[in-house]
């Protein structure tokens, strides 16, 4: 490699900068999980909905979220809200983002859970008395969500790695870390490298983890 | 006062068409049910008999509400279907079987059975569990309490299915041609267990093909044919009167190989 | 509130809306060699995945697997910033399009794969009672129902891809989004800029998701 040898040691002075990067991170990415997963939820239930009014905000929500790239999202957000009057946190502004964006692709394999319920399921709580509602909170729903669980975790790990993309807004979370300090070391080749390497083992082991859990819960229909 | 009045209902179903002149499909409508009455009381074992297509089973479904019906109406304990109030009450009294078994997937055997009377009839866990026990075991499957749909045999299945239509105490259990997707030996297994709900004088109302059914278990027959009643009798007098009387009937038992 | 300010919107001359639109060219110009490029290499990844001897089709997972579960904009990263330390020097533009290709390829080589197995074994099995070869079965049997399966999958990824072609700004280089936020600072209407430049990433998008969907019906089909 050109005489060029790898020096890792210089970057253990750093350690604790990283830390601090990987505590936003995961903050970011735990919030966002929570709104995304409520929100994809909310929208299946709208696109299923015999309202054609909740029908169409759902569509256009998810197509507009799809069909445009997660930083012009960002930004929208980060240098919008306050022309709106609106001035918060950049860590909110990330949360809020990611939690939108990524509930267009959870609406969608919730959605496909709900669909994947059949009719017979509906007939047999209706005949034992249940309500429309109790229906689909102790029925449809317990049933669609563990369909969903694995193409909901894949969405996470998503979520996780487009959350990198937070630092174009001067979050100091992992990417933003790994940038200064490639600055300040100059030794970007080895942060770079370490940082792929970390987020592989971190999918890995969220698959791996998700696997086993979707091993337990799963349902055959 | 019959604790199940039909008075005289219609049913239709919207369906598509083919006209041959237009060229295309058009939108028409297939009533199942014309103008129906029947009553029934709470005792025995009734077996709708039939030709498929005729409306035994949309009959079953309107008694349980799962069917809107477009004119009549039918009084259940002295509610009406119509009355969307009513419905979880009647509900509770007429329990239901269908022919697919839908147990539900995410939940065991006890939680199956527990689910619907924890929170429709605000029984305590503790006697939930208990009552189910008991149903379980009159099932003959109280060694399953802990297992899945997928891990029963269709059989074992539908034998649950009954046991959790009976965890809300009903007056009645209407049965939806429950053993249609079995095979023999577990359709035997099926049939043993409601002879022995028979015996214990649980009423039923059972649509089946089951001749064996009909004529060891059940006390009324009734015939129905292109939605209209043909014939309403005891066992005895359709499997003798009726069968050399009424040409419609005879071909019909032929037919089946009875 | 500074949106409903009307008369702002002036400060947005046509010369920033030819900046953004030439910038759309670049991004096109990014995506498009990239896809091409990701979508031949990624063929042939695909190909050798299917391959029977159980250590050939791993290989590509060598380079598959870091691509796939990577963020891209680490990605970027360590071929502009980081290669240039161990002696490869690129380009902005060279950087991001063999990046992007990369990217493309792994993500591509995944769904030629997966489409390929989802042909049922016994297609082989009545292709070979016929007396084809095994060249012969690829071509005539599996490739053409597994293509059917490949395009609607290929161009969500293709969408996926443009809309990740966004990063590249952070290179630097001046595409649809580094010019959204040049003149978003310049003319100080955040709301306005970021609207039309996610507008053309809409335009250039939505029709092709569309597509997409539609074909899934009309020629997709499961087995």
């Amino acid at each position: 490699m050109g005489g060029y040898t790898l020096n890792f040691r210089v970057l253990l002075q750093y350690s604790g900068l990283f830390l601090q990067g990987v505590v936003l991170t995961i903050k970011i990415c735990v919030g966002s999980m929570i709104i995304s997963f409520f929100l994809g939820m909310l929208l299946a239930v709208m696109r299923q909905s015999k309202s054609r009014v909740a029908r169409f905000v759902s569509t256009v929500w998810v197509e507009v979220l799809r069909n445009t790239p997660f930083l012009i999202q960002l930004f929208f957000f980060y240098y919008g809200l306050p022309q709106l009057g609106i001035y918060v946190d950049a860590l909110v502004v990330a949360i809020i983002a990611l939690g939108i964006n990524s509930s267009a692709p959870n609406c969608e394999v919730i959605r496909s859970g709900l669909m994947a319920v059949k009719t017979g399921y509906y007939e047999a709580s209706a005949a034992l008395g249940f309500s429309k509602f109790q229906t689909f909170t102790r029925v449809v729903l317990p049933i669609s969500l563990r369909l969903a669980f694995k193409p909901l975790t894949s969405n996470f790990v998503n979520l996780v790695l487009t959350s990198s993309v937070c630092y174009g807004i001067t979050l100091m979370e992992i990417m933003g870390v790994a940038k200064t300090v490639s600055a300040r070391s100059n030794r970007p080749f080895e942060i770079y490298l370490i940082l792929l390497v970390v987020y592989c083992i971190f999918t890995y082991l969220v698959s791996f983890v998700a696997k086993a859990i979707d091993r337990k819960i799963q349902i055959k229909l | 006062m019959a604790m199940i009045e039909v008075k005289s209902i219609t049913k239709s179903f919207p369906v598509k068409k083919y006209d041959q002149a237009a060229k295309k499909y058009v939108k028409d409508t297939l009533t199942v049910l014309r103008d129906f009455s029947v009553n029934f009381d709470q005792e025995g074992v009734t077996v709708l008999l039939g030709p498929s297509g005729t409306g035994k089973s949309t009959l079953l479904r309107c008694i349980n509400g799962l069917e809107t019906i477009d004119k009549g109406d039918i009084i259940v304990d002295g509610m009406s279907v119509r009355d969307k109030h009513q419905l979880r009450k009647i509900r509770e009294t007429c329990g239901m079987v269908f022919q697919q078994t839908v147990l539900f997937p995410h939940l065991d055997v006890m939680d199956n059975l527990t689910l619907a009377p924890c929170t429709l009839l605000g029984m305590s866990k503790k006697d939930a569990v208990e009552r189910a026990k008991q149903l379980l075991d009159k099932v003959g499957l109280l060694s399953k309490e802990k297992a899945r749909h997928n891990e029963l045999s269709g059989g074992e299945q539908q034998r649950i299915a009954i046991a959790r239509a009976l965890m809300m105490n009903p007056k009645a259990l209407l049965l939806d041609e429950i053993t249609s997707a079995l095979d023999p030996e577990m359709t035997s297994e099926v049939l043993a267990i409601l002879e022995n709900l028979a015996s214990e004088g649980v009423c039923m109302l059972a649509v089946t093909h089951e001749m064996a059914f009909a004529q060891h278990v059940a006390s009324r027959i009734l015939f129905m044919d292109k939605g209209s009643l043909v014939c309403d009798a005891s066992k005895d007098d359709f499997f003798t009167i009726y069968r050399k009387e009424n040409e419609r009937i005879a071909s019909f038992l032929k037919f089946i190989g009875e | 509130m500074q949106v409903f300010d009307f008369a702002a919107y002036a400060r947005f001359k046509w010369s920033d809306m030819r900046m953004i639109l030439k910038a759309m060219g670049v991004t096109l110009h990014v995506t498009l060699l990239s896809l091409a490029i990701g979508t031949l290499i990624g063929l042939i990844l695909g190909l050798i995945r299917c391959a029977k001897n159980p250590i050939v089709n791993k290989l590509p997972l060598i380079v598959m697997e870091p691509l796939r579960n990577s963020p891209l904009i680490v990605q970027l990263f360590l071929v502009f910033f980081g290669l240039p330390s161990v002696g490869i020097r690129m380009k902005a533009m060279q950087a991001a399009v063999l990046t992007l290709s990369l990217n493309t390829a792994a993500f591509f080589a995944v769904l030629v794969h997966s489409s390929i197995k989802s042909i049922p074994e016994a297609q082989w099995e009545a292709g070979y009672a016929l007396g084809f070869n095994k060249f012969q079965i690829y071509w005539k049997i599996i490739a053409r129902q597994a293509i059917r399966l490949l395009i609607p999958q290929a161009i969500t990824l293709y969408i996926s891809q443009l809309q990740c072609s966004s990063l590249v700004s952070f290179l630097s280089l001046m595409d649809l989004s580094k010019a959204g936020q040049q003149v978003a600072q310049k003319t100080m209407l955040p709301f306005l800029i970021f609207g039309i430049v996610a507008g053309l990433y809409f335009v250039l998008s939505f029709p092709l998701a569309r597509f997409a969907k539609y074909l899934e019906k009309r020629i997709g089909f499961t087995i």
